[in-house]
Protein backbone atom coordinates (compact mmCIF):
# COMPACT_ATOMS: atom_id res chain seq x y z
CA UNK A 1 0.00 0.00 0.00
CA UNK A 2 3.12 2.43 1.01
CA UNK A 3 4.90 1.37 -1.91
CA UNK A 4 1.83 1.79 -4.41
CA UNK A 5 1.20 5.08 -2.70
CA UNK A 6 4.82 6.70 -2.75
CA UNK A 7 4.47 5.13 -6.82
CA UNK A 8 1.72 6.86 -7.74
CA UNK A 9 2.82 10.28 -5.67
CA UNK A 10 6.48 10.01 -7.81
CA UNK A 11 3.73 9.80 -10.97
CA UNK A 12 2.10 12.59 -10.55
CA UNK A 13 4.72 14.73 -9.57
CA UNK A 14 6.81 13.03 -12.74
CA UNK A 15 3.31 14.09 -14.35
CA UNK A 16 3.33 18.15 -13.08
CA UNK A 17 6.84 18.43 -14.01
CA UNK A 18 6.09 17.19 -17.62
CA UNK A 19 2.83 19.10 -17.83
CA UNK A 20 5.31 22.50 -16.72
CA UNK A 21 8.03 21.63 -18.85
CA UNK A 22 5.38 20.93 -21.94
CA UNK A 23 4.00 24.34 -21.09
CA UNK A 24 7.72 26.41 -20.81
CA UNK A 25 8.39 24.30 -24.11
CA UNK A 26 5.82 24.71 -26.74
CA UNK A 27 6.25 27.33 -28.89
CA UNK A 28 3.66 29.96 -28.87
CA UNK A 29 5.01 30.82 -32.56
CA UNK A 30 6.02 28.41 -35.56
CA UNK A 31 8.30 29.39 -37.81
CA UNK A 32 9.27 27.29 -40.91
CA UNK A 33 11.88 27.99 -43.88
CA UNK A 34 11.15 25.29 -47.03
CA UNK A 35 13.78 25.66 -49.82
CA UNK A 36 13.05 25.22 -53.60
CA UNK A 37 12.12 21.97 -55.38
CA UNK A 38 14.55 20.63 -58.18
CA UNK A 39 18.65 20.88 -58.43
CA UNK A 40 20.73 24.31 -57.69
CA UNK A 41 23.11 25.38 -58.66
CA UNK A 42 25.66 28.66 -58.74
CA UNK A 43 24.81 31.78 -59.87
CA UNK A 44 20.56 30.72 -59.39
CA UNK A 45 18.04 32.71 -57.88
CA UNK A 46 15.95 30.51 -55.15
CA UNK A 47 13.46 32.03 -53.59
CA UNK A 48 12.86 30.08 -50.15
CA UNK A 49 9.46 30.84 -48.39
CA UNK A 50 9.30 31.24 -44.72
CA UNK A 51 6.29 30.97 -42.86
CA UNK A 52 5.69 32.11 -39.08
CA UNK A 53 2.56 31.48 -37.22
CA UNK A 54 1.29 32.84 -33.94
CA UNK A 55 -0.33 29.92 -32.09
CA UNK A 56 -0.68 31.75 -28.77
CA UNK A 57 -3.09 33.86 -27.01
CA UNK A 58 -1.19 36.59 -26.89
CA UNK A 59 -0.76 39.90 -29.84
CA UNK A 60 2.54 39.50 -31.01
CA UNK A 61 4.27 42.62 -32.33
CA UNK A 62 7.30 44.10 -33.36
CA UNK A 63 8.99 40.37 -34.02
CA UNK A 64 12.45 39.98 -36.03
CA UNK A 65 13.28 37.61 -37.96
CA UNK A 66 16.31 36.43 -39.89
CA UNK A 67 17.79 34.44 -42.02
CA UNK A 68 20.65 32.19 -40.86
CA UNK A 69 22.99 30.28 -43.57
CA UNK A 70 25.56 27.26 -42.65
CA UNK A 71 28.26 25.75 -44.59
CA UNK A 72 27.96 21.71 -44.07
CA UNK A 73 30.86 20.85 -45.86
CA UNK A 74 32.19 17.95 -43.97
CA UNK A 75 35.42 19.30 -41.52
CA UNK A 76 34.26 22.96 -43.06
CA UNK A 77 30.85 23.50 -41.50
CA UNK A 78 30.79 27.37 -40.06
CA UNK A 79 28.26 30.36 -40.48
CA UNK A 80 28.21 32.03 -43.86
CA UNK A 81 28.03 35.84 -44.25
CA UNK A 82 24.96 36.67 -46.02
CA UNK A 83 26.43 40.00 -47.11
CA UNK A 84 26.70 38.78 -50.95
CA UNK A 85 24.17 36.04 -50.59
CA UNK A 86 20.48 38.36 -50.21
CA UNK A 87 19.59 41.73 -50.30
CA UNK A 88 17.41 40.86 -47.41
CA UNK A 89 19.04 39.39 -44.43
CA UNK A 90 15.77 40.26 -41.75
CA UNK A 91 12.57 41.57 -41.72
CA UNK A 92 10.21 42.77 -39.09
CA UNK A 93 6.53 41.86 -38.70
CA UNK A 94 4.80 44.73 -37.32
CA UNK A 95 2.17 42.24 -35.59
CA UNK A 96 1.06 39.24 -35.40
CA UNK A 97 -2.62 38.25 -33.71
CA UNK A 98 -3.18 35.11 -32.50
CA UNK A 99 -3.76 32.62 -35.37
CA UNK A 100 -2.28 34.42 -37.74
CA UNK A 101 0.23 33.30 -40.40
CA UNK A 102 2.89 35.75 -42.34
CA UNK A 103 4.55 34.06 -44.89
CA UNK A 104 7.86 35.66 -46.50
CA UNK A 105 10.22 35.36 -50.06
CA UNK A 106 13.79 35.03 -48.98
CA UNK A 107 15.49 35.33 -52.60
CA UNK A 108 19.06 34.16 -52.69
CA UNK A 109 22.13 34.05 -54.93
CA UNK A 110 23.66 30.98 -54.69
CA UNK A 111 27.59 32.03 -54.45
CA UNK A 112 29.07 28.99 -53.24
CA UNK A 113 29.04 25.40 -54.41
CA UNK A 114 28.52 23.01 -51.32
CA UNK A 115 26.03 21.35 -48.86
CA UNK A 116 24.10 24.40 -46.81
CA UNK A 117 21.90 24.57 -44.17
CA UNK A 118 19.23 27.36 -43.82
CA UNK A 119 17.60 28.55 -40.95
CA UNK A 120 15.16 31.34 -40.00
CA UNK A 121 15.24 32.49 -36.40
CA UNK A 122 12.84 35.03 -34.73
CA UNK A 123 13.18 37.16 -32.08
CA UNK A 124 10.16 38.56 -29.83
CA UNK A 125 11.11 41.36 -27.74
CA UNK A 126 8.67 40.51 -24.76
CA UNK A 127 10.61 37.10 -24.30
CA UNK A 128 13.94 36.37 -23.39
CA UNK A 129 14.89 33.34 -25.69
CA UNK A 130 14.39 33.42 -29.79
CA UNK A 131 12.52 30.27 -31.74
CA UNK A 132 14.68 28.86 -34.31
CA UNK A 133 12.80 27.07 -37.04
CA UNK A 134 14.19 23.46 -38.10
CA UNK A 135 17.48 23.32 -40.42
CA UNK A 136 16.43 23.00 -43.79
CA UNK A 137 19.78 21.54 -45.71
CA UNK A 138 20.02 21.77 -49.31
CA UNK A 139 22.69 21.07 -52.15
CA UNK A 140 24.49 23.35 -54.52
CA UNK A 141 25.79 21.96 -57.43
CA UNK A 142 28.99 24.04 -58.66
CA UNK A 143 29.50 25.72 -62.23
CA UNK A 144 33.17 27.35 -62.80
CA UNK A 145 31.88 30.76 -63.85
CA UNK A 146 35.49 32.60 -64.52
CA UNK A 147 35.85 31.49 -67.91
CA UNK A 148 40.22 30.72 -68.44
CA UNK A 149 39.58 31.02 -72.47
CA UNK A 150 39.16 34.39 -72.43
CA UNK A 151 40.95 35.59 -69.33
CA UNK A 152 44.71 33.99 -70.37
CA UNK A 153 44.51 36.04 -73.75
CA UNK A 154 44.06 39.13 -72.19
CA UNK A 155 46.07 38.34 -69.60
CA UNK A 156 49.38 37.62 -71.33
CA UNK A 157 48.60 39.33 -74.42
CA UNK A 158 47.37 43.25 -73.20
CA UNK A 159 50.68 43.43 -71.48
CA UNK A 160 52.80 42.66 -74.35
CA UNK A 161 50.68 44.61 -76.65
CA UNK A 162 51.41 47.61 -74.68
CA UNK A 163 54.96 46.78 -74.25
CA UNK A 164 54.91 46.93 -78.13
CA UNK A 165 53.27 49.96 -78.52
CA UNK A 166 54.95 52.10 -75.99
CA UNK A 167 58.25 50.50 -77.33
CA UNK A 168 57.27 51.77 -80.52
CA UNK A 169 55.70 55.17 -79.58
CA UNK A 170 59.66 55.49 -78.18
CA UNK A 171 61.20 54.56 -81.19
CA UNK A 172 59.60 56.43 -83.47
CA UNK A 173 59.36 59.33 -80.90
CA UNK A 174 63.41 59.12 -80.52
CA UNK A 175 63.77 58.97 -83.92
CA UNK A 176 61.87 62.03 -85.48
CA UNK A 177 63.77 64.06 -82.73
CA UNK A 178 67.05 62.88 -83.74
CA UNK A 179 65.92 63.54 -87.43
CA UNK A 180 65.04 66.77 -86.62
CA UNK A 181 68.18 67.45 -84.87
CA UNK A 182 69.92 66.71 -88.27
CA UNK A 183 68.09 68.57 -90.13
CA UNK A 184 68.81 71.63 -87.71
CA UNK A 185 72.25 71.26 -87.66
CA UNK A 186 72.56 70.85 -91.77
CA UNK A 187 70.57 74.13 -91.80
CA UNK A 188 72.97 75.35 -89.51
CA UNK A 189 75.74 73.96 -91.71
CA UNK A 190 74.43 75.52 -94.33
CA UNK A 191 73.84 78.75 -92.84
CA UNK A 192 77.72 78.90 -92.13
CA UNK A 193 78.54 77.85 -95.61
CA UNK A 194 76.61 80.56 -96.55
CA UNK B 1 42.28 80.11 -74.12
CA UNK B 2 45.05 78.81 -76.49
CA UNK B 3 47.54 78.88 -74.45
CA UNK B 4 45.16 76.67 -71.69
CA UNK B 5 43.99 73.94 -74.58
CA UNK B 6 47.98 73.78 -75.45
CA UNK B 7 48.78 73.29 -71.61
CA UNK B 8 45.82 70.85 -71.33
CA UNK B 9 47.00 68.95 -74.63
CA UNK B 10 50.76 68.62 -73.15
CA UNK B 11 50.17 67.29 -69.69
CA UNK B 12 47.47 64.52 -71.56
CA UNK B 13 50.58 63.95 -73.96
CA UNK B 14 52.84 63.65 -71.36
CA UNK B 15 50.97 60.86 -69.46
CA UNK B 16 51.70 58.45 -72.65
CA UNK B 17 55.32 59.78 -73.90
CA UNK B 18 56.76 60.02 -70.54
CA UNK B 19 58.81 56.38 -69.94
CA UNK B 20 57.08 56.80 -66.16
CA UNK B 21 53.89 57.18 -67.57
CA UNK B 22 54.46 54.01 -69.41
CA UNK B 23 55.59 52.34 -66.59
CA UNK B 24 52.74 53.29 -64.45
CA UNK B 25 50.04 51.80 -67.09
CA UNK B 26 52.18 48.47 -67.95
CA UNK B 27 52.12 48.21 -63.93
CA UNK B 28 49.11 48.18 -63.54
CA UNK B 29 48.37 46.18 -66.59
CA UNK B 30 50.24 43.54 -64.60
CA UNK B 31 48.39 43.77 -61.31
CA UNK B 32 45.30 43.34 -63.35
CA UNK B 33 46.66 40.69 -65.52
CA UNK B 34 47.98 38.58 -62.49
CA UNK B 35 44.88 39.16 -60.65
CA UNK B 36 42.82 37.72 -63.43
CA UNK B 37 45.39 34.79 -63.66
CA UNK B 38 44.38 34.15 -59.91
CA UNK B 39 40.58 33.93 -60.57
CA UNK B 40 41.31 31.31 -62.48
CA UNK B 41 44.47 29.40 -61.21
CA UNK B 42 42.69 29.45 -57.59
CA UNK B 43 39.73 27.21 -57.02
CA UNK B 44 37.86 29.62 -54.45
CA UNK B 45 38.12 32.34 -56.62
CA UNK B 46 37.61 30.13 -60.26
CA UNK B 47 33.99 29.41 -58.45
CA UNK B 48 33.19 33.18 -57.35
CA UNK B 49 30.16 34.41 -59.25
CA UNK B 50 30.74 36.84 -62.20
CA UNK B 51 29.30 40.04 -60.39
CA UNK B 52 31.29 39.27 -57.09
CA UNK B 53 34.40 38.66 -59.73
CA UNK B 54 33.85 41.82 -61.76
CA UNK B 55 33.20 43.86 -58.53
CA UNK B 56 36.60 42.80 -57.05
CA UNK B 57 38.21 43.74 -60.64
CA UNK B 58 36.61 46.90 -60.31
CA UNK B 59 37.82 47.83 -56.92
CA UNK B 60 41.31 46.92 -58.19
CA UNK B 61 41.27 49.46 -61.30
CA UNK B 62 39.56 52.62 -58.77
CA UNK B 63 42.76 51.24 -56.48
CA UNK B 64 45.41 51.87 -59.26
CA UNK B 65 43.64 54.82 -60.40
CA UNK B 66 43.68 56.32 -57.35
CA UNK B 67 47.70 55.55 -56.85
CA UNK B 68 48.38 56.53 -60.39
CA UNK B 69 46.10 59.96 -59.57
CA UNK B 70 48.38 60.35 -56.41
CA UNK B 71 52.00 59.89 -57.44
CA UNK B 72 51.33 62.35 -60.49
CA UNK B 73 48.93 64.65 -58.62
CA UNK B 74 52.10 64.85 -56.12
CA UNK B 75 54.55 65.58 -59.26
CA UNK B 76 52.27 68.03 -59.92
CA UNK B 77 53.80 70.98 -58.67
CA UNK B 78 56.51 69.76 -55.99
CA UNK B 79 57.69 67.86 -59.40
CA UNK B 80 58.21 71.09 -61.29
CA UNK B 81 59.72 73.11 -58.99
CA UNK B 82 62.08 70.42 -58.16
CA UNK B 83 63.43 70.30 -61.62
CA UNK B 84 63.05 74.13 -61.89
CA UNK B 85 60.91 73.93 -64.26
CA UNK B 86 57.98 75.86 -62.03
CA UNK B 87 58.96 78.97 -62.81
CA UNK B 88 58.84 79.04 -66.92
CA UNK B 89 55.46 77.40 -66.52
CA UNK B 90 54.46 80.51 -64.46
CA UNK B 91 55.40 82.84 -66.52
CA UNK B 92 53.48 81.61 -69.18
CA UNK B 93 50.78 83.85 -70.25
CA UNK B 94 48.41 81.32 -68.21
CA UNK B 95 47.78 81.54 -64.39
CA UNK B 96 48.59 79.21 -61.82
CA UNK B 97 45.13 77.82 -60.79
CA UNK B 98 44.89 77.29 -65.25
CA UNK B 99 47.83 75.56 -64.50
CA UNK B 100 46.92 73.19 -61.54
CA UNK B 101 43.49 72.53 -63.99
CA UNK B 102 45.70 71.78 -67.14
CA UNK B 103 47.14 69.16 -64.62
CA UNK B 104 44.28 68.07 -63.41
CA UNK B 105 42.55 67.18 -66.43
CA UNK B 106 46.17 64.97 -67.77
CA UNK B 107 45.73 63.28 -64.48
CA UNK B 108 41.36 62.97 -65.99
CA UNK B 109 42.85 61.92 -69.37
CA UNK B 110 45.54 59.16 -67.41
CA UNK B 111 42.14 57.75 -65.81
CA UNK B 112 40.85 57.26 -69.40
CA UNK B 113 43.40 55.37 -70.18
CA UNK B 114 43.60 53.07 -67.70
CA UNK B 115 39.72 52.64 -67.82
CA UNK B 116 40.27 51.59 -71.28
CA UNK B 117 43.22 49.48 -70.95
CA UNK B 118 40.82 47.80 -67.92
CA UNK B 119 37.94 47.16 -70.26
CA UNK B 120 39.00 44.23 -71.72
CA UNK B 121 39.76 42.37 -68.23
CA UNK B 122 36.40 43.27 -66.66
CA UNK B 123 34.85 41.37 -70.22
CA UNK B 124 37.35 38.56 -69.89
CA UNK B 125 36.18 38.23 -65.93
CA UNK B 126 32.18 39.40 -66.21
CA UNK B 127 30.79 38.63 -70.04
CA UNK B 128 28.91 36.03 -69.06
CA UNK B 129 27.07 37.17 -65.92
CA UNK B 130 24.84 39.53 -65.43
CA UNK B 131 25.46 43.51 -64.72
CA UNK B 132 28.94 43.90 -66.70
CA UNK B 133 27.33 46.99 -68.50
CA UNK B 134 26.20 48.94 -65.22
CA UNK B 135 29.60 48.08 -64.11
CA UNK B 136 31.30 49.33 -66.65
CA UNK B 137 29.45 52.81 -66.70
CA UNK B 138 29.35 53.19 -62.65
CA UNK B 139 32.75 52.35 -62.91
CA UNK B 140 33.75 55.29 -65.01
CA UNK B 141 31.71 57.90 -63.09
CA UNK B 142 32.74 56.48 -59.41
CA UNK B 143 36.55 56.34 -61.21
CA UNK B 144 35.98 60.17 -62.81
CA UNK B 145 35.11 61.58 -59.54
CA UNK B 146 37.85 59.99 -57.37
CA UNK B 147 40.57 60.89 -59.59
CA UNK B 148 39.18 64.76 -59.59
CA UNK B 149 38.99 64.05 -55.36
CA UNK B 150 42.07 62.38 -54.78
CA UNK B 151 44.28 63.85 -57.54
CA UNK B 152 42.97 67.54 -56.56
CA UNK B 153 43.68 66.91 -53.21
CA UNK B 154 47.62 65.83 -54.45
CA UNK B 155 48.00 68.47 -56.55
CA UNK B 156 47.01 70.91 -54.22
CA UNK B 157 49.32 69.44 -51.16
CA UNK B 158 52.12 69.48 -54.83
CA UNK B 159 51.62 73.02 -54.43
CA UNK B 160 52.03 73.81 -50.82
CA UNK B 161 54.98 71.17 -50.37
CA UNK B 162 58.74 71.93 -51.33
CA UNK B 163 59.50 68.56 -52.18
CA UNK B 164 57.74 65.74 -54.65
CA UNK B 165 58.98 63.18 -51.45
CA UNK B 166 56.99 65.12 -49.04
CA UNK B 167 54.10 65.92 -50.84
CA UNK B 168 53.66 62.10 -51.99
CA UNK B 169 54.25 60.57 -48.83
CA UNK B 170 51.28 62.36 -47.42
CA UNK B 171 49.15 61.35 -50.68
CA UNK B 172 49.79 57.85 -50.14
CA UNK B 173 49.06 57.72 -46.24
CA UNK B 174 45.90 59.72 -46.92
CA UNK B 175 45.37 56.80 -50.21
CA UNK B 176 46.49 53.93 -47.88
CA UNK B 177 43.47 55.04 -44.88
CA UNK B 178 40.88 55.88 -47.24
CA UNK B 179 41.47 52.37 -48.54
CA UNK B 180 40.25 51.00 -45.30
CA UNK B 181 37.19 49.45 -47.09
CA UNK B 182 39.75 46.99 -48.92
CA UNK B 183 41.82 46.04 -45.71
CA UNK B 184 39.25 45.85 -43.15
CA UNK B 185 37.02 43.22 -43.36
CA UNK B 186 32.82 43.44 -44.18
CA UNK B 187 32.20 42.47 -39.96
CA UNK B 188 34.42 45.28 -39.65
CA UNK B 189 32.42 48.01 -41.48
CA UNK B 190 29.27 47.05 -39.78
CA UNK B 191 30.04 48.50 -36.44
CA UNK B 192 28.96 51.99 -35.73
CA UNK B 193 32.45 53.62 -36.63
CA UNK B 194 33.24 51.03 -39.60
CA UNK B 195 29.95 52.74 -40.68
CA UNK B 196 30.61 56.54 -40.34
CA UNK B 197 34.15 55.97 -41.42
CA UNK B 198 32.04 54.51 -44.78
CA UNK B 199 30.19 57.35 -45.08
CA UNK B 200 32.74 60.06 -45.17
CA UNK B 201 35.18 57.79 -46.87
CA UNK B 202 34.56 58.64 -50.79
CA UNK B 203 36.43 55.81 -51.71
CA UNK B 204 34.26 53.28 -49.62
CA UNK B 205 31.12 55.21 -50.74
CA UNK B 206 32.67 54.38 -54.58
CA UNK B 207 33.07 50.81 -53.50
CA UNK B 208 29.32 50.25 -52.14
CA UNK B 209 27.72 51.67 -55.25
CA UNK B 210 30.09 49.76 -57.15
CA UNK B 211 28.91 46.72 -54.47
CA UNK B 212 25.22 47.42 -54.49
CA UNK B 213 25.04 48.00 -58.68
CA UNK B 214 27.01 44.63 -59.54
CA UNK B 215 26.59 42.37 -57.25
CA UNK B 216 22.98 43.26 -55.41
CA UNK B 217 21.82 44.40 -58.93
CA UNK B 218 20.44 47.35 -57.00
CA UNK B 219 18.87 50.60 -59.26
CA UNK B 220 19.70 54.35 -59.61
CA UNK B 221 17.59 55.48 -56.51
CA UNK B 222 19.85 53.31 -54.52
CA UNK B 223 23.05 55.14 -55.61
CA UNK B 224 22.01 58.86 -54.83
CA UNK B 225 23.66 59.06 -51.10
CA UNK B 226 26.93 57.84 -52.37
CA UNK B 227 26.84 60.18 -55.82
CA UNK B 228 26.36 63.20 -53.95
CA UNK B 229 28.72 62.29 -51.24
CA UNK B 230 31.36 61.93 -54.31
CA UNK B 231 30.17 65.10 -55.97
CA UNK B 232 30.84 67.10 -52.74
CA UNK B 233 34.14 65.60 -52.50
CA UNK B 234 34.51 66.62 -56.08
CA UNK B 235 33.37 70.23 -55.59
CA UNK B 236 35.61 70.50 -52.14
CA UNK B 237 38.55 69.16 -53.72
CA UNK B 238 38.02 71.44 -56.63
CA UNK B 239 37.50 74.62 -54.50
CA UNK B 240 40.34 73.44 -52.13
CA UNK B 241 42.76 73.20 -55.36
CA UNK B 242 41.91 76.69 -57.06
CA UNK B 243 41.83 78.06 -53.54
CA UNK B 244 45.61 76.79 -53.10
CA UNK B 245 46.91 77.56 -56.55
CA UNK B 246 45.83 81.19 -56.76
CA UNK B 247 49.59 82.32 -55.06
CA UNK B 248 51.99 79.65 -55.73
CA UNK B 249 55.89 80.05 -54.38
CA UNK B 250 58.80 78.68 -56.28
Amino acid sequence: MKKSYVLCLNFLILLIIAGNSHADGTPFIHVSIQAPTGALKMGDRPVFKGVVKNSGQRNLQGLVVYLSLVSLRPGHEHPVDLEDWSAQKAVRIDQLVPGETNRQDWPMRLIQAGRFGVALTIVDPLENRSIVSDLVSFKIQPKPTVASGRILPVAIGEPLLLLIFFGLFHWIHTRSRRLMKDVQIQELLHERKL
Amino acid sequence: MRHFKTLIKKECIEEISSSRGAALYLAGCGVLSVFSLLLVSNTELSLLDNAQAVYMMSAIIIALALLIAVIRGSDGFAGERERETLELLLITPVSPAEVAIAKLMGLIFSWFVVFVLSIPYLWAVGSTGQNLIPALEYLFISGTLLVVIFGGFSLALSARMKTFKGALSIGLTAFLLSGSPILLGPSLRQSTVGRFIDLINPFANALNMLDSVVVDSLGVLFQIIPLAILIFYTIAAIWVLSMTTRRVEL
